[in-house]
């Protein structure tokens, strides 16, 4: 297809930005001087993709070197994937326009479970076989990371290589490895077989999975020498490590429109819902100089009008508050506006909400996730109450009248109390703000509170327990609902069938990769957008499979059952996970790792908060 | 402070990006640049921008028009065009900028290229030697009204298979020649063939180049 046929088509689909190219910070290379072509896939929209802070670090870094040429691709939207399947266009890359199937590698980041039919979608779309045994030339190499990589045995089939924990040094050994085995004409399993031996990487198809006869795992088995653990990498020195100079700056309006400013990696909080706060351990923070050094230099050469500084959790970082003043000095100047996401309640200070106060007044959001005391002390969010009222207090006072709470339902031990705390406390919330003599004059508070469905995760302490069933959520939700009785109240709990399917496959084992295959074959797709989530069809995939999901999902997993994840290491121990899975089911908190270490494993790597002064 | 008028060419992939989205593009273009812009003064700060008139999607624009006002009065206007090239992608290429001569209020026509695979002669002879041309047109309320467009063309020659139109442009009675065309099919009863459109240039009242 040429050019001008393909613009053509372009302008008969909405938002044909998504799919131009050409946005200023795109790298474009002569693809006869490189050695190695890697298609970079985020199996969402354009607008979520380029919104992935993870893609445009390892863009740029894989860029940086001359005998590499990284693209980006994303999941045409419906009606411009039905262009490109009326037309013949196989799934092209951004930047070249060139088909992904003739690349080196085909990388995919996956960042939730809802995303893993995109993935094949985005694989079929390309003309390339979907199993990892139906391609059998070298390349093109699927490969995949992200934090789903944790458990990503239901993909198994499909990957050829998954990457574990952070990519910036693994990957790039791994494309070294490549470089070797191509120039020697070696076969796809004689360079699969010397990767494995690389630290991070796994690979799948080296690893024989038995079964129980109650369906359980029996033992996966590596073959070929492959490592019998696969541990995750991590970037000791965040401070040297390659950090983009300048983004790709989309056309079109994208989620997050800014520059984005990492701070430090992992969490010292354990909330033990939380994968997150788990498999990016340990703590390590960039320096406030590098950090102000390298935002000066991203938004210079972007034009972005707006930085934000990305983490778990902002306010932990320990010079936040001289980083800011710096920052600060100019961003103001500048016309540049500066966003702090991820405050926490309990160390929202007035003089960090008088500074952002500066720059912009935004949304007020925060997420106490369980409604009473108790059950934050299960789930190990150390907030109490008061420190939540008195945060909605200063804010109140600051001339907000809008406060937004996050919620889950279904956690570990849960009890109808627990349902109706969240209800109270969002009316003594609305009752403090029309207790307040000076309260905003003549306006109207408005609490909303989201309710999602709680999905346990592996590498959590939570990752024994079962999920909730569909009708037990059903009699929650009504229940939660009878306990609001003010319309200052704004409850949400959206239809959460999305989250089962999440349930099964985020701690779903390799058989699995037949249902995700025939879901996909029935045409499921943007599973995590509503308008394209099709409950039937699923059902119907793990019935044709013969595969019940709540297996996966609403079991209690004995400790010693051997999980699909086991024999991948993220640096928390199994044993670590128990013994917070017993305190959990006490009660009783853990402190977070700048006041106590609680000896997860975590310090494996000689680095990070393990070996901070306390 | 000067009122600045500048000249840029909107081409190759900058096609796709709509109006709005141009006018976050050039605002991040100029903060890149550093070319000493004004910056609005309330709420939401920003660097003044206008553009004379707005290109549809998809339309390649040779005579685009931005307005800014500028801060320094010893900056040259040849380095402000050097700069923004600089920063710029090869597809939104700037060709000069000087004081602004007449108002944007002035424009009232504009020119448009379109070339097509194939076309008729004798079809576009017979459609637009008419004396009204009857079409409907979407109001901003939503509605739909007809409208006689044969008044708002001011020109329309072929040459080869590239129609070149001179039609109404500015706030009032702006034409955009796909509603020419639609109407055209229309007429004719047949589907619409693809075809490109480029903006050559705008003129005011006189068919004086807008300065």
């Amino acid at each position: 297809m040429n050019n001008k046929e393909f613009e053509r088509l372009l302008l008969t689909v909405q938002k044909p930005g998504r799919y131009s190219g050409g946005e200023l910070g795109s790298v474009i290379k002569d693809k006869n001087k490189v050695d190695v072509r890697f298609a970079f896939c985020f199996p969402d929209t354009y607008e979520i993709g380029m919104s992935h802070l993870g893609m445009k670090i390892l863009y740029s870094q894989f860029n940086a070197r001359e005998d590499i040429w990284c693209e980006r691709v994303f999941a045409p939207w419906l009606d411009f994937e039905e262009v490109m399947r009326e037309n013949n266009i196989p799934l092209f890359a951004l930047e070249s326009r060139d088909p992904i199937k003739d690349f080196d590698f085909i990388g995919f980041t996956l960042q939730y479970e809802m995303s893993y039919t995109n993935v094949l979608n985005m694989l079929d779309l390309a003309g390339v076989p979907l199993r990892s045994a139906d391609r059998k030339d070298l390349s093109p190499l699927v490969v995949a990371g992200g934090p789903c990589v944790c458990n990503a045995e239901p993909l198994a089939d499909f990957v050829d290589i998954f990457f574990l924990g952070e990519g910036e040094e693994v990957d790039l050994e791994v494309i070294d490895l490549y470089k070797k085995h191509k120039a020697l004409g070696s076969t796809k399993a004689e360079f699969l077989r010397e990767a494995a031996q690389i630290e991070g990487v796994y690979v799948p198809s080296l690893y024989d999975v038995t079964y129980n006869e109650d369906g359980t795992i029996n033992a996966v088995t590596p073959k070929e020498n492959a490592p019998a653990v696969i541990k995750k990498r991590i970037i000791k020195d965040l401070n040297n490590c390659h950090y983009p100079e300048n983004f790709v700056v989309p056309f079109i309006q994208i989620v997050h429109d800014r520059a984005v400013q990492e701070i430090f990696r992992g969490c010292i909080r354990g909330c033990r819902f939380c994968q997150a706060g788990f498999i990016y351990r340990p703590v390590r923070e960039k320096s406030a100089e590098v950090i102000n050094r390298q935002a000066k230099c991203l938004c210079e050469n972007t034009g972005y009008d707006e930085i934000s500084i990305s983490s778990l959790s902002s306010s932990d970082y320990t010079e936040l508050e001289p980083l800011l003043n710096e920052m600060l000095d100019w961003t103001q100047q500048n016309h540049i506006s500066l966003a702090l996401p991820s405050l926490r309640i309990d160390n929202f200070s007035e003089e960090l909400l008088e500074k952002i106060n500066h720059v912009r007044k935004s949304g007020l959001t925060f997420a106490p996730e369980a409604g009473t005391q108790r059950l934050r002390d299960v789930i190990n969010k150390n907030v109490t109450e008061q420190e939540i009222l008195s945060t909605c207090k200063i804010a109140f006072e600051g001339g907000h009248t809008a406060v937004k709470l996050y919620f889950m339902m279904g956690l570990p031990t849960e009890t109808d109390e627990d349902l109706k705390g969240i209800a109270d406390l969002g009316q003594k919330i609305v009752d403090m703000y029309y207790g307040m003599p000076n309260r905003p004059k003549g306006k109207s508070v408005s609490v909303s509170m989201s309710v999602a469905v709680f999905v346990p995760k592996p590498f959590t302490p939570f990752q024994f327990e079962p999920q909730i069933s569909k009708e037990e959520m059903e009699r929650k939700q009504a229940y939660l609902k009878s306990c609001i009785t003010t319309r200052k109240i704004d409850l949400s709990m959206h239809d959460s069938s999305t989250s089962f399917l999440e349930g099964a496959f985020a701690r779903g084992d390799r058989r699995l990769g037949n249902v995700l295959e025939a879901a996909f074959k029935k045409g499921c797709k943007f599973d995590s957008w509503n308008e394209c989530f099709d409950l039937q069809k699923w059902n119907e995939a793990f019935s044709d499979c013969g595969i019940d999901p709540d297996f996966y999902s609403q079991r209690l997993r004995a400790y010693d059952e051997i999980n699909p994840w086991d024999h991948l290491d993220y640096a928390v121990s199994k044993g670590f996970l128990v013994r917070e899975h017993q305190t959990a089911l006490n009660e009783k908190t853990t402190p977070n790792c700048r006041e106590k270490c609680s000896a997860c494993g975590a310090n494996c790597y000689g680095e990070g908060v393990c070996f901070e002064k306390r | 402070m000067r009122n600045v008028r500048i000249f840029y060419e909107k081409k190759g992939r900058m096609k796709f990006v709509s109006h709005l989205d141009m006018n976050r593009f050039m605002s991040r273009l100029i903060a890149k640049s550093k070319i000493p812009v004004w910056f609005t003064e309330g709420f939401n700060q920003h660097a003044y921008m206008n553009f004379a008139v707005p290109l549809s999607l998809g339309y390649v624009g040779l005579y685009e028009v931005m307005d800014v006002k500028i801060t320094d009065d010893s900056y040259s206007l040849e380095k402000l065009v050097d700069d923004l090239n600089a920063v710029s992608t090869p597809d939104i290429h700037f060709v000069k900028a000087s004081e602004s001569v007449m108002h944007t209020k002035e424009i009232a026509f504009a020119e448009f290229k379109l070339s097509f695979d194939n076309i008729d002669a004798k079809m576009v002879n017979d459609f637009f030697t008419q004396q009204s041309i009857i079409t409907k047109k979407k109001t901003k309320k939503g509605g739909i009204k007809d409208i006689d467009i044969a008044p708002l063309i001011k020109k329309a020659e072929l040459c080869g298979n590239e129609l070149t139109l001179i039609l109404t442009a500015g706030n009032e009675n702006n034409l955009n020649p796909s509603l020419v065309m639609t109407a055209f099919y229309d007429f004719y009863g047949v589907d619409p063939d693809f075809y490109d459109v480029t903006r050559v240039m705008i003129y005011n009242k006189d068919l004086e180049q807008f300065v």
